[in-house]
């Protein structure tokens, strides 16, 4: 039986890799209440596809991925803004925004995170028990950053380079 | 882009990790934002050669194979050799550095003695608010915006992306998780792998002692729940395997 094939979700590797967008940004949709929600599916997936070089698409999740064009947000004046290369992490993919102003990052966000169908899976199929506190949306909650330990560093690292590398930034 | 705040952002690459640093410009008498950012990198770069394990000449790997004595080494290493000592003390023994084969491996309190020393130079360097966030240890000082606290998400241990409780953090916060991937927490008493915890989040003044601390949580659960709760400044949240949870008393949830 198939379940819930894909997350895909806005933002919320930012924060596990240690950089957040503000809370004040627009934030894209949030996947989070319903996973693989085909809004988000396709909301992301083209946008990411088409800023990303969408190089390095491995494993099961990519073919979800559409390689649609760029749908660039708009920026204030001087803003550049790229997604670098789709990383593989640890249970799935990740791309990298980053933002620059002359050659200063001012923002780097994650627009692109999905898990892949095998561990989303091994999460649906475990009874994991309820918190006392309910889920909160990493999407929506007004925060500074996330703590806890960080999988995504060495996708979030690479994706990040290829985004810079292609703002020709150093 | 933030509006309402004219923030500056900045990732670095380091440590195996990307260290975000957030910076509030415009201290009465403080130095160009740029260049404090810059040596608060440095510091990062500086700790990441001192202490990497990965690199066989790094000074704690000559440490721990035993072709340097600590008199040869850099300062950097001995003061955390003390630190770790401090936090082996403090933990009741949760968090030991000393206790794996293979020598000395003071990896689990480096990365948040590290992001101290970054927004020590930060602070200094005259910023009146910032954030130092290495991979999910995070350090801060003064306020985002005025009035407001930094506000940090808790990531949920089942579910990456949803967070299990929001708090407001004055100073330092560390969280561990056995849902790491490739993160064996390992009993310093049994030498097994051994997780009390889904999740484990220490509260307190320093990072690198809340980094070290988060380990015993993650690692010792109920037991080291209960000596967070005697020791001054510092404060646990624990989400158990089953998924209760219980805390010291003294994390602001926001």
């Amino acid at each position: 039986m198939k379940r819930a094939p894909l997350f895909v979700l806005a933002g919320t590797a930012a924060g596990l890799a240690g950089v957040l967008s503000f809370h004040t940004r627009p934030l894209t949709s949030a996947a989070l209440a319903s996973p693989a929600s085909p809004a988000a599916l396709s909301t992301h997936g083209q946008g990411s596809g088409g800023q990303g070089s969408g190089g390095q698409r491995k494993g099961p999740a990519a073919r979800k991925r559409s390689a649609g064009p760029a749908s660039v947000p708009t920026a204030p004046a001087g803003v550049r803004s790229v997604v670098g290369a789709t990383e593989q992490y640890g249970y799935g993919q990740l791309a990298v925004k980053v933002s620059v102003r002359g050659s200063r990052i001012t923002d780097v966000t994650v627009p692109v995170i999905q898990v892949a169908e095998q561990y989303s899976q091994q999460l649906a199929g475990q009874a994991f028990p309820v918190l006392r506190s309910e889920v909160l949306s990493a999407q929506t909650a007004r925060i500074n950053g996330v703590s806890g330990a960080t999988y995504t560093s060495e996708a979030y690292a690479a994706s990040l380079q290829a985004a810079l590398d292609k703002l020709h930034i150093k | 882009m933030a509006t309402g705040t004219a923030a500056v952002s900045h990732a670095e690459a380091v440590m195996g990790t990307v260290v975000s640093i957030t910076v509030v410009p415009g201290g009465p008498s403080s130095q160009p934002t740029g260049r404090a950012i810059e040596s608060a990198c440095a510091a990062l770069h500086r700790a990441d050669r001192i202490f990497s394990t990965w690199d066989p000449q790094s000074p704690v790997s000559r440490l721990r194979r035993g072709a340097a004595t600590l008199r040869d080494l850099p300062a950097e290493v001995a003061q955390v050799l003390d630190l770790c000592e401090e936090a082996r003390r403090t933990s009741g023994g949760w968090f030991d550095p000393w206790s794996l084969p293979g020598g000395v491996d003071p990896t689990g309190l480096v990365k948040g003695w590290a992001v101290d020393q970054a927004l020590a130079i930060l602070r200094q360097a005259g910023m009146p608010a910032a954030m130092v966030n290495g991979g999910g240890d995070i350090a801060v000082f003064g306020a985002p915006e005025p009035g407001q606290k930094w506000r940090i998400g808790i990531r949920h241990p089942w579910r990456a992306d949803a967070l299990a409780a929001v708090v407001d953090v004055t100073a330092a916060i560390a969280t561990s998780g056995s849902y790491e991937r490739g993160q064996h927490l390992v009993s310093p008493f049994t030498g097994r792998p051994s997780s009390q915890a889904a999740s484990a989040t220490v509260t307190g003044p320093s990072l690198a002692f809340a980094d070290a601390l988060a380990t015993a949580l993650a690692v010792g659960g109920d037991a080291v729940l209960a000596m967070l709760a005697g020791l001054d400044g510092y404060d646990g949240y624990l989400i158990r395997p089953d998924g209760s949870e219980a805390d010291t008393g003294g994390i602001a949830f926001g």
